[in-house]
Parts: C-alpha cells; sequence; structure tokens
C-alpha cells in the first residue's frame, strides 16, 4: 500500500465505537526500515467520519490534536480504514517526526536526488518496500538517515 | 574522475549528518600550505541572522563533498575552529589573489578561485585564474578568465604560486574542460584559444 492512500483514513477503535481521526502520517524508523507509528488526528470533521481520502485529508483536522499510535497498535489497515486493536495506547504528544512524503532526498555522497512522491509499504509487516522520488525509484535497503533536512540514501 | 567544484560555490553550501540533519552551512574552505589538499571548513549557523560558529569541519570528519551538500558521520566531528586555520591557508585570507607564475618566471595571472575535487579527496585540482594579457594575448579589454591546472608540484612563495611550464601549456575556458584536462585529455594550447 501507498503512503498517500493511507493519508486520510479515519482510525477506527477496536470497540467499534466512531472515528477517532484521521491519519495525517506515517512515522519510519529507517534503521529498521518500517513503519513504527501511525499519526492522526481529531479534527472536528474526523470525528464524523469524513475519511478525505480526496487530498483533503492532512488538512482536514488541522484544528484537532495530533496523536500517535506505535504500529503494533494497529490491527488491520484496509482500503477503507486503520482499525485499532484494543486498548491501544495513543500517545498525546507526538515525538520527534519528519514526514517521509515530499521530504529532500539527498544521496550519501551529497548529490540531491529530489523529493520524496511515495512510499510503498507491506501493511502486515509494516516494511518499507520502496521509495518513490521525483528521480525514480529507491529501494528501501537503502536509506540511512532521516532528519530535519533530508532523507539520506546509499548511492548506488 | 568525481565533479570538480569551485570553493567559493562552496559557501552556503549545508553540512548535512549521515542521519539528514543539517547542522551548519560552510562559511569557507581552507587548504594546506601548499594548496594541494582541503583541509576543512569554518562554518555559519543555519539561521539568516547566525554568524560564524566557533566550530569548524576537518576534511578528516568530512564523509563525502557532494554538489548539494557536505556529508558528515555526526557532528561529533566538529572541531575548534581556531585550530582549524592556524598555520593553513583559508580562502579568502591566502589564495584569493594571489599571483600565479611559471619557475620560469612568467606571469599567469591572479587566484579568483580554487578548484577542488569532490568526493572524499579533497584535492585542490587547480585555479580559476584571471589571466595576464601576456599570458593569454587578444583584443578584449577585460581579462580571460581560464581554469588552470594545478600540476603535480606547485610552490607557494609568500603571495605567489609558482607552478611548473608543464602546468599551465594547456588551459581550460570552464569546469568540464578543466575535467578533461585534469583526466589527461590534451585539450588546446592556449594559442588556440580564441
Amino acid at each position: 500500500m501507498l503512503f498517500t492512500e493511507v493519508r486520510g483514513l479515519p482510525v477506527l477503535a477496536a470497540d467499534g465505537g466512531g472515528p477517532l481521526g484521521t491519519v495525517t502520517s506515517l512515522t519510519v524508523d529507517v534503521v529498521s526500515g518500517a513503519v513504527s507509528h501511525v499519526r492522526f488526528r481529531d479534527g472536528a470533521l474526523g470525528r464524523v467520519g469524513l475519511s478525505g481520502r480526496v487530498g483533503l485529508s492532512g488538512r482536514i483536522g488541522r484544528s484537532g490534536r495530533e496523536r500517535a499510535v506505535p504500529w503494533d497498535a494497529v490491527d488491520t489497515v484496509a482500503a477503507g480504514a486503520v482499525r485499532l486493536r484494543a486498548a491501544a495506547p495513543c500517545e498525546g504528544a507526538p515525538r520527534a517526526h519528519h514526514d517521509l512524503l515530499d521530504h529532500r532526498v539527498l544521496l550519501d555522497t551529497g548529490t540531491g536526488h529530489g523529493t520524496v512522491l511515495d512510499v510503498a509499504f507491506d501493511t502486515r509487516t509494516a516494511r518499507l518496500l520502496a521509495l518513490f522520488t521525483t528521480r525514480g525509484e529507491v529501494p528501501a535497503g537503502r536509506l540511512r538517515g532521516l532528519g530535519d533536512y533530508a532523507l539520506v540514501v546509499r548511492a548506488g | 574522475m568525481n565533479e570538480l567544484m569551485a570553493a567559493r560555490s562552496l559557501t552556503t553550501r549545508p553540512v548535512v549528518t549521515l542521519g539528514g540533519d543539517a547542522v551548519a552551512h560552510v562559511k569557507d574552505t581552507v587548504c594546506d600550505a601548499a594548496a594541494g589538499s582541503v583541509t576543512g571548513f569554518t562554518l555559519t549557523g543555519r539561521g539568516l541572522l547566525s554568524g560564524s560558529l566557533r566550530e569548524g569541519l576537518p576534511w578528516r570528519a568530512v564523509y563525502a563533498l557532494g554538489h548539494d551538500a557536505v556529508m558528515i558521520r555526526d557532528r561529533r566531528g566538529l572541531v575548534d575552529a581556531a585550530a582549524l586555520t592556524t598555520h593553513r591557508h583559508s580562502l579568502r585570507a591566502r589564495l584569493l589573489g594571489a599571483e600565479v607564475v611559471t619557475e620560469a618566471g612568467t606571469e599567469i595571472g591572479t587566484v579568483l578561485d580554487v578548484v577542488v575535487e569532490g568526493g572524499t579527496g579533497g584535492r585542490v585540482v587547480g585555479f580559476r585564474v584571471a589571466a595576464s594579457r601576456r599570458f593569454l594575448p587578444g583584443p578584449t579589454r577585460h581579462r580571460r578568465r581560464v581554469y588552470v591546472p594545478r600540476g603535480g608540484t606547485l610552490t607557494v612563495t609568500g603571495r605567489s604560486l609558482v607552478l611548473p611550464e608543464d602546468a599551465v601549456r594547456y588551459v581550460a575556458d570552464d569546469l568540464p574542460g578543466l575535467t578533461a584536462l585534469v583526466a589527461g585529455v590534451p585539450g588546446r594550447g592556449r594559442g588556440a584559444l580564441p
């Protein structure tokens, strides 16, 4: 599944209640090469169940509080929603986070490699499969670091 | 060969860790006494109004000098900037404006910039020179800007760089031309240049 497909999905609690919010981004741990957290915002529109899958998603809930749940707390990520396990621990204060989408990409040789357009990942294991940048595809195994300035990837 | 870069173009280039964090910008390039290699960089902070940093970046801490960033492993490699510039030549302080002459005393011109090789070597491969009229005679009123390869031997005497005669047999008009010259392609003799 692609990051842009997940962004904007409603986040549903295990008890079957209304949406907790909508996904704003996915936090990536470049060391393990996997998604570590799902971040979502409980904006007003998110509460009434608008998934915002037509590109509005990330912006719908800007007024709301952003929260994050570890990937272990995610039960399923399907086409329609992100469903959490029972008693999923939501972290009120988001950890240091750099959104991969639109982030600058640098090769470790110091040469720019465009920006991140999208990321493919396995929804069962959370492992990243590939990154799609404005300069082409980058295998997920080449990630070296993700900081405030750039995503650093191994050159060749 | 790695990409060649004019040292002045390195100013403001970000210094980025392999973890993706920018820690500073390049302020100036520091060369060794023989103008043979880059020994490090002085730095400025990242903010618009931030001034020079007290820390400098020694070349040994550079992971790679690239077209868009100077890559370092982490910021633990930074050292006291004063130690970095002691007995070494910052571009502005010593090399820019230096006279370039040959061993036979032919005046070549004055140094406008230093050309370094990117990647991991930090080698100084040539100079951008405002050529003297005697070295490159021509109809133009302005002094020609040419790229002169450093050559294997170079002596720094005060504010003068003394090159062997062979080093200035060919000159280049641009960085790609200098790249070819340094790689061993003879190029054009200076007399044949327009």
